[in-house]
């Protein structure tokens, strides 16, 4: 038997290699994922060795932002065999721009950079600060981003906010520390550091000594409870892990978009070997007369796919291999904060995992088709025509399918009108949903091909004459085979619907809940989160003529029922979005709460909560449930009770709307100079801002899409696999239509026509699926979702798929129009 | 045997040294051998020879639907010799017809869609008269709106010969068009086809191996090996066999 499916599989040489493609695809991007991934990780690993040697033990402060008090670092010292140890000081310490403003959006971390052997710091240009007080360094991006260079002169704020100034001597490269590459980096020497950010404890303290192994436990000892000892290497191990957390997160979401490809890979796979099991019925049955088992008819099928998952797979290797190369190469020509200079790595597992995954989704494509294929009756290799299956809607099916879709349109109905929004479950609930709802679209497929078909194909068929007729009567004719071929590509359309319309709704939600609630032209933030914005700004603003309304907000930490919240108070007009209750003005004694905290703290309108700094809570009435989305804080009290419990507490934002008839020009020269004296205050506009959201969610959707693109490319793979086998099987009819006197571009046009209508069910499809769970979707993740979604992009999407399965029926096209008539009449 | 051929008068179709070789060096199979024929307008002509002798060969060649290795060919006034593909194709779509031994229809179209198909390919509108007269003489109308598969294959060929008559083409080829039916089926359609010529004018050229087949014809011509070795005009059964006879001894 293993003879006969090798000489199967050099016959069908050519039908197979689209589909041996498709797997390759697929394999490779799951290869190319891992190996980037390990390549990367490994990077992350290498960098951190080196540094960690220099360090024998390391003393870290217990929980996150916790210190370590000057005193531990004396008691390190006097441990024996410590060579040296050395205290590192880390906080907020604001650079100042040239403009005089802050840098970034959150202030600059101050670091001390340590003199001597303990020293981890590159210093890329320039050098350390050494021991001069006056001197500082920057990290390279914030150096470039702000517009300075080794030699200028840089203001940095203290923790009390006055200005100092130093010497730039120096750029550094904050390697692995993530913290640091998001809020960019100043260096000074260790006592300068401690004068800047106004505390004498440590972030870390390091020590150098000549056996870590025997120093760990003397220096935990010394050091006491409340703190971790780690040795050096432990340090390493520990600081790679952490910096490759988000590469593994990275890496699991690509890996999702590899299954989706799989997944589309197999439908492809399970097409193609049903369709050639069906054209080569008569040697089944031929095999079986001469006494094949039905159990040798199956293994011969199963060996076949076996052998083309293999040569797939291994080539998918090599090909994810090359592509883990080359997305290294790129990352690294574009800068990108990630170590790409490590060996390539093709690990074991990536290899194990890369063939099992082919091997599995190939021959468990191909097992359904090989039990086709051993239903052969013997008696069919005595028949001289292969009559054409004609297939019936059968009741089973039917129901299946309606069983399936109720349940999943429940699902996603429950998920998106009951359940409560913005919760995590409700989500899931409409994923559950989509998927179920994606099986009942399956098991319908074939049943929904022909009415789609003949509605779709209605203007080709008018606008193609003939071979326009002819490709929509035989897009519709095989509808098994035309429904496996438009679900792979509306797999990949569903998700990019899915996409769109998620981004557009997001985007009108968030627009439209600030136009509604508080139509804002500015906003006055601070760099970080507690306060900033003295008060004597906003109360300056809030009566100047060119301004409309001015809102201001200021709030605080707080533990209420044990949950750790923001309290606050605003003034100003704001009429905020309400889920419940009533909020005309608040009064002593009265609470409004944000409707996720709400949901937190298990309250609701009438319901009586403590607040107040520990011991001095107060009783306080919840009078009204606020939308998310509402720009207060999220437990809000009155300006005068919030200010008996907590005290002075400064503004966190000032939102600006500005009179209608005051030039924008005006009123942000306004603006900027009730903000000049205060270089912290950010000021934002909400075009700016805005445009910075869209930005963003472009640029997400233009991921996924590309991602996603994987996919569909698979499942054009799928549409001109099923077109050459379907001009395989119909060589007579097209010989005899070229009789006739139909042209070689007539015949040619007949394909593609028959992919446009293949490429235009399987977007619509996908469409419809994408816009019903995306909807979903948005209720389910947001409270009071407003659902948009561009027809342009929509539309776009149906277009490109028509348009790509009419390239995918190009190569077929062509071998359809070659072939000998003479030849093809007599076969 | 240097048999003299008629040269037809107002031929429909005419071959001149018409040599057809498939192959290359020692499987180098010589299919026709300088064939000169012609076939006369509004006449019906069988070609008969033994299995291999090339009528399948000359047939293709005739029609365009394969082109020779030397010689001419003319269908009316048009030389075929050097046609391109595209050309080849708008010939057969405006003068010729065919009617092939099986698998004659599209199976997805209805019978009266298959009829039509041709007239449709070449964007012409059907001829209301001719079609009515070509409908009732094949007997179809109460079958117009079946499947190829719903009709049997005597039903399927009359389709066949009623597709090719639509289109009026200058000549109909028919390669072995009785050879799938029982004997019944296949006279009807043997009449249905010496009918059209007797009552529409239409020429018709034939090939088949059956004896009673060609005796519906108005001349037969007969190959071997490649070669036009001898003709009968008026041909009845008895004496097509034993001309037949005479070839094969
Ligand atoms: N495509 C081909 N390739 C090679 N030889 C061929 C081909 N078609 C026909 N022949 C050969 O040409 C000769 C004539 O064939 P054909 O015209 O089919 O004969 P007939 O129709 O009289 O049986 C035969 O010897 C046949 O084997
Ligand atoms: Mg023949």
């Amino acid at each position: 038997m293993l003879r006969t499916a090798l000489a199967g599989l050099r016959a069908h040489r050519l039908r197979l290699l689209l589909t041996s493609l498709a797997i390759m695809l697929g394999v490779a991007f799951i290869a190319g994922t891992f190996v980037l991934n390990d390549t990367i990780q490994a990077g992350f690993a290498e960098r951190v060795t080196a540094d960690a040697e220099k360090v024998a033990v390391a003393v870290l402060p217990e929980g996150p932002g916790e210190r370590i008090g000057p005193e531990v670092l004396e008691r390190v010292r006097a441990v024996p065999g410590v060579r040296e140890a050395v205290g590192l000081v880390r906080g907020s310490a604001p650079l100042l721009g040239q403009d005089g403003k802050a840098v970034g959006g959150m202030p600059t971390t101050a670091v001390s950079i340590v003199p001597g052997a303990l020293d981890r710091t590159t210093i890329v240009s320039g050098t350390g600060p050494g021991s001069d007080d006056h001197a500082a360094v920057l990290d390279e991006n914030t150096a470039e981003a702000a517009g300075f260079q080794v030699g200028d002169t840089i203001r940095v704020l203290d923790s009390r906010g006055r200005e100092h100034v130093f010497r730039l001597v120096g750029l550094l490269d904050p390697g692995l520390d993530q913290e640091l590459a998001y809020t960019g980096a100043v260096g000074f020497t260790t006592a300068t550091a401690q004068r800047m950010t106004g505390a004498e404890d440590f972030a870390e303290i390091d020590v150098a000594g000549d056996d870590p192994a025997a120093l760990k436990p003397a220096v935990a000892a010394a050091a006491g409870a409340g703190h971790e000892v780690l040795t050096g290497e432990e340090l390493a191990a520990d600081l790679a892990r952490q910096a490759g957390l988000e590469m593994r997160t990275l890496t699991v979401g690509l890996l999702m978009f590899g299954l989706v490809a799989m997944l589309v890979a197999a439908l492809v796979i399970y097409n193609t070997f049903g369709i050639l099991v069906a054209q080569r019925t008569r040697e089944m049955a031929l095999l079986r007369c001469i006494g094949a088992t039905r159990g040798q008819v199956f293994g011969s099928v199963l060996i076949e796919s076996a052998v083309v998952a293999v040569v797939a797979s291994v080539t998918g290797l090599a090909a994810g291999y090359g592509l883990g190369a080359l997305t290294l190469a790129v990352l690294g020509a574009l800068d990108a904060p990630l170590p790409t200079e490590a060996a390539l790595a093709l690990s074991p597992e990536t290899i194990a995992v890369g063939l099992g995954v082919g091997l599995a989704v190939t021959v468990g494509a191909a097992v359904l088709p090989a039990r086709t294929a051993t239903r052969v009756a013997p008696v069919a290799a005595l028949r001289t025509q292969v009559e054409e299956r004609t297939f019936r809607a059968g009741v089973p099916r039917v129901v299946f399918a309606a069983l399936f879709l109720l349940a999943g349109l429940g699902a996603g109905g429950a998920g998106a009108l009951v359940l409560p929004p913005g919760e995590q479950s409700s989500l899931f609930v409409v994923m559950a949903g989509g998927v179920l709802t994606f099986l009942g679209v399956l098991i319908l497929g074939p049943v929904l091909v022909r009415p789609l078909s003949a509605v779709l194909g209605w203007v080709p068929a008018k606008l193609f004459g003939v071979p326009g007729r002819l490709a929509v009567d035989n897009s519709g004719r095989n509808p098994k085979r035309a429904a496996t071929t438009t679900v792979a590509l509306t797999i990949g359309v569903t998700l990019m619907t899915l996409i769109s319309v998620v981004t557009a709704s997001t985007r009108a939600t968030v627009t439209d809940k600030l136009d509604e609630q508080f139509p804002v032209d500015y906003a006055l933030m601070t760099q970080g989160r507690e306060g900033g914005i003295p008060r004597s700004v906003g109360e300056e603003l809030k009566d100047r003529p060119e301004f409309a309304a001015v809102l201001r907000v200021r709030d605080t930490a707080a533990t209420v029922r044990g949950v750790r919240v923001r309290v606050g108070t605003y003034e100003g007009p704001i009429s905020p979005k309400l889920v419940s209750g009533a909020l005309p003005e608040l009064a002593a004694g009265q609470v409004a709460v944000a409707a996720h905290a709400a949901r937190d703290l298990r309250v609701g309108v009438g319901d009586t909560v403590r607040v107040g700094p520990g011991s001095g809570a107060v009783p306080l009435e919840v009078v009204a449930v606020v939308d998310d989305e509402a720009p207060l804080p999220t437990l809000a009290l009155a300006p005068g009770q919030f200010a008996e419990l907590f005290g002075d507490v400064q503004d966190s934002r000032v939102l600006i709307d500005i009179a209608d008839d005051v030039a924008p020009e005006r009123a942000r020269a306004v603006v900027e100079a009730a903000t000049a004296a205060h270089p912290t205050v950010q000021v934002q506009s909400s075009t700016e801002v805005r445009e910075e959201f869209d930005q963003t969610l472009d640029m997400l959707l233009m991921i996924v899409t590309g991602l996603l693109g994987l996919s569909i490319l698979i499942s054009l793979l799928g549409i001109a696999n099923t077109l050459s086998l379907s001009v395989h099987e119909r060589a007579r009819e097209s010989a005899l239509l070229r009789a006739l006197g139909l042209t070689r571009a007539q015949l040619r046009r007949m394909l593609s026509v028959e992919a446009l209508v293949f490429g235009l069910i399987g977007a619509v499809v996908g469409v419809a699926l994408g816009l019903v769970f995306g909807w979903a979707a948005m209720r389910a993740m947001l409270e009071g979702a407003v659902f948009t979604a561009s027809p342009w992009q929509i539309g776009l999407f149906v277009l490109l798929s028509g348009v790509a399965g009419m390239v995918a029926a190009v190569l077929p096209g062509r071998r359809a129009a070659r072939a000998s008539i003479v030849g093809s009449l007599a076969g | 045997m240097d048999a003299t051929f008629t040269k037809t008068r107002h031929p429909a179709v005419v071959a001149e040294a018409l040599t057809k070789v498939y192959g290359e060096g020692d499987a180098r199979v010589h299919a026709l051998r300088e064939v000169d024929v012609s076939f006369g307008t509004g006449a019906f002509t069988a070609i008969m020879g033994p299995s291999g002798s090339g009528k399948s060969t000359l047939m293709h060649c005739l029609a365009g639907l394969d082109t020779a290795t030397s010689g001419t060919v003319r269908v009316g006034e048009v030389e075929l010799t050097g046609l391109s593909d595209k050309r080849l194709t708008l010939l057969r779509r405006e003068r010729i017809g065919f009617v092939f031994q099986a698998f004659n229809l599209l199976p997805t179209l209805s019978a009266e869609e298959n009829i039509l198909l041709p007239l449709r390919i070449a964007d012409r509108r059907p001829d209301q008269v001719l079609y009515d007269r070509v409908i009732d003489t094949v007997g179809l109308r109460d079958r117009l709106g079946h499947r190829p598969a719903e009709l049997s294959g005597g039903q399927q060929q009359r389709v066949a010969v009623a597709r090719a008559l639509i289109s009026k083409p200058q000549v109909i080829f028919a390669d072995e068009p009785t050879g799938n039916l029982d004997s019944r089926s296949g006279a009807e359609v043997l009449s249905f086809l010496r009918t059209s010529v007797r009552e529409l004018g239409q020429t018709i050229v034939m090939v088949t191996h059956d004896p009673m087949a060609a005796s519906y014809a108005d001349r037969v011509v007969f190959l071997r090996d490649g070669r036009l070795v001898d003709e009968l005009p008026a041909p009845t059964p008895q004496t097509v066999l034993d001309t037949l006879m005479k070839l094969e001894a």
